[in-house]
């Protein structure tokens, strides 16, 4: 999978770029509007993240020209703006997603697998985890080939665990994943635990592997290692 | 009061108590000029008779006008004036007359004269003289009144289109005010002063405003950097002190991160740049975030009782609305206790949300203020955004504490 990231801050730049390139994405990285738009003329991306305040343009203008080229990219706006007019503007144009700075990198994972599955990239729409099979069209989650039946908080939270397998995630980005987009949430994070015991539970009672460990009661992975 | 009715207020006024004064000097002057003309009459009038007593020995005798008669000197009297009434015969009615008396001697012979004149009424005078001033009055009254409602028509018509302008004028409105040109002379300096002013109002509001946005945006890239780079350090094998300082410095770059937005949305709400209105039913809305909610709700075991008896319709931005009811119902939660209970009466005029939780009142004037807040966990800052989206739709925000902790939003 091939991802353009279109940031003017290099800090930023750098540490999505890490963090995507061991996830096993090909990273290309553009510090400009001018750049972003060279990159785009020569090469085929699968995803596009993009700031929208550029130094020398404008995020927005450029989804333009994605979409008036119809390139097959998705894309992804990373914007510093909490703004709903901006959000909409944004998926009007033709964005897949909205994400709002700071964001997570577990979090921005999860959203550039939801694109790529949306848009069928992987040729399938699978997911496994050893004995655990997620088909997310049909949002069915299997165990050693017998079904479970998940609620949408529980079968969210298994697709963002594994999605984010093998890596630390705090209590609150977990939350924040499950949860809707504007609600405060303060410090009422402990309601996941319901949700992960639950999740816990269903899976074993198909003999499946508790894989989610905790860490130091602060944090949870989702490994088999 | 308009401009022009009160300058033609003032000159009604002036003209009146002038229109008074003369009235009284004209009816002084000519009750004067009147009585002298009478003397002189009355004169001839004497001179007359005595003449005809002189030639021909007859008195003459016109009454009431003329009275003349024989009298012994004991009974002469001296000559004097005096008003008296007299019955009129043929008006039926007393009217007034100036007597005049004298004695005169005429071949050794006394006689009393009494001429008499008819005096005019005084309220008759008065009216002779108010009555065409009274009328010139009324004259002036006409054409002042026909005068300025051609004045507004005319001269006051561009005056009154560019004040409508200015009162429709919004700092968010990024057009100019354009304000018509009325070749008067007052008027166009008017008008330049107000193109001056806020031209500078509008270029300031909006360096404020992209102020308080940069540097609101400017703040979350550094936050962005900070927030991944704590991530990734969480991912290394960390000893449990280590991860512990790591995700408690997560969770307080994601506080300011928050409140930073917090703020800004306030400041948005301040400046009205939440503009793009639709009618909301709030009723709805309030259910379908008190089902995102639920697990929250769970969690703490609070059970909730929605008591609800209409739409509570509001012509209001969707961002703000969302705003609103998060903030007033993840309030509700904050401050509940464990199987608390939450009270939701909704109705056509408003809305009503009433929480258990500490058993004493809230300081009502404060509780709204920015960074007011119960406990640390809080930025202080819920209500007073729910305060803001109030007042910038017109909504009116109560609190109130009877056993439970109310907050009430309704139509003022």
């Amino acid at each position: 999978m091939k991802i353009l990231i279109v940031e003017d801050e290099i800090e930023l730049l750098i540490a999505v770029s890490n963090y995507l390139t061991r996830e096993k994405y090909i990273c290309e990285m553009a510090e400009s509007f001018q750049k972003a738009v060279e990159k785009l003329s020569v090469y085929e991306y699968d995803v596009i993240l993009l700031d929208i305040t550029l130094p020398d343009g404008n995020g927005l203008d450029l989804i333009k020209l994605i979409k008036q080229y119809n390139l097959p990219a998705g894309l992804i706006i990373l914007s510093a703006k909490d703004s709903l007019d901006d959000k909409i503007n944004g998926l009007d144009l033709g964005a897949d997603d909205y994400l709002t700075k700071p964001f997570q990198l577990s979090e921005l994972n999860s959203r550039i697998k939801a694109v790529l599955r949306r848009r069928k990239y992987d040729g399938t729409t699978l997911i496994k985890f050893n004995e655990i099979t997620v088909n997310t069209d049909s949002k069915e989650v299997k165990v050693n080939n017998k079904p479970i039946r998940l609620t949408k908080k529980e079968y969210d939270m298994l697709l963002y665990f594994i999605i984010n397998k093998n890596r630390v995630l705090t209590k609150e980005a977990i939350a924040e994943h499950l949860w809707d987009d504007n609600i405060d949430l303060a410090d009422n994070f402990d309601f996941i635990y319901t949700h992960l015991n639950n999740l816990r539970r269903k899976i074993k009672s198909k003999n499946g592997n508790n894989y989610i460990q905790t860490i130091y009661g602060m944090g949870y992975k989702f490994t088999d290692q | 009061m308009k401009f022009l009715s009160k300058i033609n207020l003032q000159y009604l006024v002036t003209l009146t108590v002038l229109l008074i004064f003369t009235a009284a000097a004209g009816y002084l002057v000519l009750q004067k000029i009147l009585k002298s003309e009478m003397r002189e009459d009355i004169f001839e009038k004497e001179y007359a008779i005595i003449q005809e007593i002189k030639t021909s020995g007859i008195l003459p005798n016109i009454y009431p006008i003329i009275e003349t008669k024989k009298i012994d000197k004991s009974r002469m009297e001296a000559k004097s004036y005096k008003e008296l009434y007299l019955n009129d015969e043929a008006e039926g009615e007393k009217e007034p007359y100036l007597e005049y008396t004298n004695t005169v001697l005429i071949n050794g012979q006394y006689y009393l004269i009494k001429i008499r004149h008819s005096l005019l009424e005084n309220d008759d005078l008065l009216l002779a003289i108010a009555l065409p001033l009274l009328l010139l009055l009324v004259l002036i009254f006409i054409i002042s009144f026909l005068v300025t409602s051609r004045l507004n028509k005319t001269v006051w018509r561009d005056f009154e289109t560019n004040l409508k302008q200015i009162e429709r004028f919004s700092f968010g409105n990024k057009q100019p005010l354009k304000l018509k040109k009325s070749n008067i002379e007052e008027f166009d300096r008017l008008n330049k002063t107000i193109n001056q002013l806020t031209k500078k109002l509008q270029s300031d509001y909006q360096s404020l405003k992209e102020f308080t946005e940069n540097a609101s945006h400017e703040i979350q890239t550094p936050l962005s950097i900070i927030l991944l780079n704590l991530e990734e350090m969480l991912q290394q094998d960390l000893p449990k002190d280590t991860f512990k300082r790591v995700i408690v410095t997560i969770n307080s770059v994601k506080r300011l991160s928050a409140l930073n937005k917090s703020l800004l949305l306030l400041s948005k709400i301040e400046n009205k740049q939440f503009e793009a209105k639709s009618r909301l039913n709030l009723t709805e809305l309030l259910l379908v975030k008190l089902d995102e909610f639920k697990p929250l709700l769970e969690k703490n075991n609070i059970s909730v009782d929605v008591v609800r008896s209409g739409d509570f319709q509001v012509d209001i931005n969707a961002q703000l609305a969302e705003v609103l009811i998060n903030n007033l119902l993840s309030n509700a939660i904050k401050h509940n206790v464990s199987n608390g209970k939450i009270l939701i009466d909704v109705n056509a005029s408003g809305l009503k949300i009433c929480n258990t939780g500490r058993k004493t009142m809230l300081t009502n004037q404060t509780i709204f203020n920015r960074f007011t807040k119960e406990n640390s966990q809080s930025y202080g800052l819920g209500l007073a955004i729910v305060k803001q989206i109030c007042v910038a739709h017109s909504l009116q925000i109560n609190y109130g504490f009877t056993d439970v902790h109310c907050f009430e939003v309704k139509v003022v």
